[in-house]
């Protein structure tokens, strides 16, 4: 048995009270511990106040964390500072929910993807135009979409430019949070079966945050069910969505057809 | 056969909608928002009005209640509600006889107002009552869509209550106009999984218990299944397949409306490639030349792409396709 890739240990984060007499505020993130394995995708699944964009920001180092530990790669990930946390922000590529506020309106689609390799201190030059096509290609567009900018793109289209720019400093961990939400339902498809395809190839892992359980059900190997800051429940895709312990997590996965299916309603 | 034949219902027609089409000027020409949708609902009914962006669900609700943006041509061969006829009336029925329910509360309700001044906003443009009597009708209003401690709510801002509580409100204030046709604008998209369920119940009594008539915009499947009872499927601004719900769900006959539901994330065994939908939907800036999903169709003919698809007619489930049995 390898190593977990990322290994979340009682992680803790609490943000500030807003007064100054105030109470001190519940942990957003309240003692959460989870093992993603090297090339297997592990989807966090919460409501509004569930915690999970919390947990994937201290992921992202991105907010601070109050305790607990986070492992990445072997080495202890909260102890990077300055440089070396630069450097090793390189083995995460992270995609955001809506692809036409995360990409620059101001720039074009090579220079959308080739910031990250400028960022890192690659030289511009024939061989990074290259790297930038081969990116684009491998999201399933064309080359003549290079010179367009985002907003001349549908929103399926963007994130699939989303996609390629996480991908760009070839990372081993990809964070999502919320990739489909924005699209459209046949357009999601695309972008679970591009995901899925990048997994295959490139035996990437994923950290795929939503509130969607149906959505992440379809792609991830591991689920876990977050509610106001904790664990609910977590474990192997198909024993939650066969046999969901929590009544909760009976709850996520909806009404409607499911349900239909199941149980008709009198 | 794969699916059996629904007989048709024999319901009052309460709204009547042929050949509604929405163009809207723009310098690169004009957009096609609306291209040509039939709906008719009957009275009592939850009807869906299923659609992926662009797709003229939204532009379709606003033409109902009169709110298409300035400058933009509303034609079509029948707009009628309930016997009046919409294209000269929808202004005067907003608010009487047709409300909205949106999809976001938040921003329905005004901030800076309490509850109980949203609610009598309504109510006295729309009664003569007394204050007193207003008041005690707001707090019944509020009751009425499951709302707790209804007389301490009247005194808070929307910002105290939650999201599935704002939305109670909003359909409160729907009821308070008197209006008899809701059109209700993916009034879950907002609201986590659970708290929609409970909105949506809440719509389903409603229709039970006060006659109520709704338009249930959405691209949500489930929404349908749950509370649907049926629904008119749009593509390109053109209303491609009516039936009952669970007939639209199940046995789809249109091929955009199968490509849909085989793209849902549970329509593929786990760790499969789903079935997406390639290509996009046409521009709207563009006219449509034979059957608008033809170049996205597998199973398009020759024909399809040159002359525009019959309408197939089975009980009281219409599509339109070359395809005599429809979706393969």
């Amino acid at each position: 048995m390898t190593a977990p890739l990322l290994d979340v240990h009682n992680l803790v984060v609490r943000y500030k009270p807003r007064g100054l007499f105030a109470a001190a505020a519940k942990p957003a993130v309240d003692r959460v511990s989870l093992s993603l394995p090297a090339g297997s995708t592990l989807g966090v699944v919460g409501e509004s106040g569930s915690g999970k964009s919390s947990l994937l920001r201290a992921v992202l180092r991105l907010v601070p964390v109050e305790s607990g530990s986070i492992t990445l790669d072997g080495q202890d990930w909260l102890a990077a500072h300055g440089p070396a946390l630069r450097r090793a922000r390189h083995s995460i590529g992270f995609v955001a929910q809506n692809p036409f506020l995360s990409l620059s309106p101001r720039l074009t689609i090579a220079q959308i993807l080739a910031e990250p390799l400028l960022a890192r201190g690659d030289k511009p030059g024939a061989a990074m135009q290259d790297r930038i096509a081969v990116l684009l290609s491998r999201c399933g567009l064309p080359p003549d979409f290079l010179p367009r900018r985002a907003r001349e793109l549908s929103g399926g289209q963007a994130q699939r430019v989303a996609i390629a720019r996480a991908l760009a400093l070839s990372p081993r961990l990809l964070v999502l949070d919320e990739p489909t939400s924005a699209l459209d339902v046949s357009v999601q498809a695309q972008i679970l079966n591009l995901l899925m395809d990048l997994k295959a190839d490139f035996g990437l892992s994923m950290l795929f945050v939503t509130h969607n359980l149906k959505v992440v059900a379809h792609i991830a190997d591991q689920l876990m069910v977050m509610r106001q800051g904790s664990v609910v429940e977590s474990g192997a895709t198909e024993r939650i969505m066969s046999a969901a312990e929590q009544l909760y997590t009976q709850e996520l996965m909806g009404f409607g057809r499911r349900a239909q299916k199941s149980a008709p309603t009198s | 056969m794969r699916c059996a034949t629904v007989k048709g219902t024999s319901a009052v027609t309460l709204l009547d909608l042929q050949g509604l089409s929405v163009t809207i000027p723009s310098p690169a020409g004009p957009v096609r928002a609306v291209r040509s949708i039939d709906l008719r609902i009957a009275k009592g009914e939850i009807h869906g009005l299923i659609g992926e962006s662009g797709c003229g669900k939204t532009m379709t609700g606003m033409a109902l209640l009169g709110l298409t943006p300035a400058g933009a041509q509303v034609a079509a061969r029948v707009f009628q509600f309930d016997g009046i006829d919409l294209s000269t009336s929808a202004a005067v029925l907003r608010g009487r006889r047709i409300a909205l329910i949106s999809q976001d509360p938040a921003a329905a309700l005004n901030p800076v107002l309490t509850i109980g001044r949203q609610m009598d906003n309504v109510l006295r443009t729309h009664s003569p009552h007394s204050e007193a009597d207003r008041r005690a009708g707001a707090v019944a209003l509020l009751a009425a869509t499951g709302l707790p401690d209804a007389d301490k709510l009247m005194t808070s801002y929307p910002h105290q209550l939650s999201g599935g509580m704002q939305q109670r409100v909003v359909i409160a204030q729907a009821l308070a106009t008197g209006a008899d046709f809701l059109i209700a604008d993916e009034p879950t998209t907002a609201l986590d999984v659970a708290v929609g369920a409970q909105v949506l119940a809440l719509l389903r009594q409603l229709v039970a218990d006060r006659g109520l008539t709704i338009l249930m915009i959405t691209h949500d499947m489930d929404v349908v299944a749950a509370v649907c009872d049926r629904a008119t499927v749009l593509y390109a601004g053109l209303s491609v397949e009516t039936g009952p719900a669970s007939a639209i769900l199940t046995c789809p006959r249109h091929p955009y409306a199968a490509a849909l539901l085989a793209a849902l994330p549970d329509a593929a065994p786990h760790g499969q490639r789903l079935a997406a939908i390639d290509g996009q939907i046409p521009p709207s800036t563009k006219p449509i030349s034979g059957c608008a999903f033809a170049p996205r169709c597998p199973a398009a003919m020759t024909l399809c792409h040159t002359v525009s698809p019959p309408v197939r007619v089975q009980g009281d489930h219409l599509w339109a396709c070359h395809l005599a049995e429809g979706a393969p």
